[in-house]
């Protein structure tokens, strides 16, 4: 059910946390989970699909879809068994009350292909706290990611997802 | 994939092809395996409505994905996406339309670059923008 009686307050020691970067994260992306995620939306682009056809477009590897950004390592007890998410060091600490969840908002910026075979390192941090207290109580948690190509060094993507908590 | 679309050919305020999505509850599940998002609110029913929701909902991140779809389909191979997102403002449910569209806002050239701007969203059967965005493309020149 809703939560409309729990209440929560942004504190400065929250605040403290913005910018503050996590330990880093191994995210894979192969041609499995190249061809999986292009499965999930529907796509029938052989760029996705067929290594071949990609390599003479010039890509190394099949291309991955839009929103896909590798796959985190999974390590039992260090990711969130729902949500695949690693729980690591350094990450924001917010003890958020609230049981319900919902996403907010996905903003991505490209600085290159992400191709089968890449392996990124992904560091994370808290960007923005928002709490809105009229009608249901609603908490707007933004959380800004970096990726960079392991082999390059090079930045791939920046992205700031935003969930509603509530 | 159609065919090139160039910077010259686009023009501000034309509307990009539109790519219409409806989702069933086996694409959620397949769309779950492939970004790892498990959340029970978008293939268990009954955990949905726990939460308070009528029944399943599409992930929002799927419509985002839809939207890059869009866009990755109309700048072709030699059109590049730079940046592109939505907030999620209203719920879809699987097995409804989800329309996915998409307007010229801007167009620059810059550092031998041809850019173009966006506004890109989804829209439900009673033509609500559920997830409303922008983007940002580079396009090919014909020069």
């Amino acid at each position: 059910m809703p939560d409309t009686e729990t209440k929560f307050e942004i504190t400065d020691e929250m605040r403290a946390q913005y910018g503050v970067d996590s330990a880093p994260w191994t995210y894979e992306v192969t041609t499995t989970s190249v061809r999986m995620y292009a499965r999930g939306i529907g796509s029938d682009d052989p760029i996705h699909y067929d290594v071949e056809f990609a390599k003479a477009q010039g890509f190394r590897s099949i291309v991955a879809p839009l929103g896909y950004i590798g796959t985190p390592v999974y390590l039992p007890g260090k990711n969130d068994p729902t949500f695949g998410f690693p729980r690591r060091e350094g990450g924001p600490r917010l003890n958020i009350p609230f049981r319900g969840l919902l996403d907010g908002g996905t903003e991505t910026e490209y600085f290159d292909y992400i191709c089968a075979g890449d392996v990124l390192a992904e560091t994370s941090h808290l960007a923005d706290l928002k709490y809105r207290e009229t009608g249901r109580p609603m908490l707007f948690v933004t959380n800004e990611s970096v990726y960079t190509n392991v082999a390059t060094g090079k930045v791939v993507v920046k992205q700031r997802l935003t969930s509603i908590h509530m | 994939m159609g065919e090139q679309v160039y910077f010259e050919d686009v023009r501000e305020g034309e509307e990009i092809p539109q790519l219409k999505k409806n989702c069933s509850t086996q694409q959620l599940v397949l769309w779950a395996a492939g970004s790892g998002d498990f959340y029970q609110i978008h293939y268990d029913k009954d955990f949905a409505q726990r939460t308070g929701l009528k029944g399943l909902i599409v992930h929002g991140a799927l419509k985002n994905a839809f939207l890059g779809q869009l866009l990755h389909d109309w700048v072709g191979e030699q059109g590049q996406i730079r940046r592109f997102g939505c907030s999620y403002r209203g719920m879809d449910e699987p097995d409804q339309d989800i329309l996915c569209r998409g307007i010229v806002t801007k167009k620059r050239s810059e550092d031998g670059r041809h850019y173009v701007e966006l506004d890109v969203w989804t829209e439900n059967p009673d033509g609500k923008k559920t997830s409303p965005g922008t983007a940002i493309v580079t396009l090919p020149s014909r020069a």
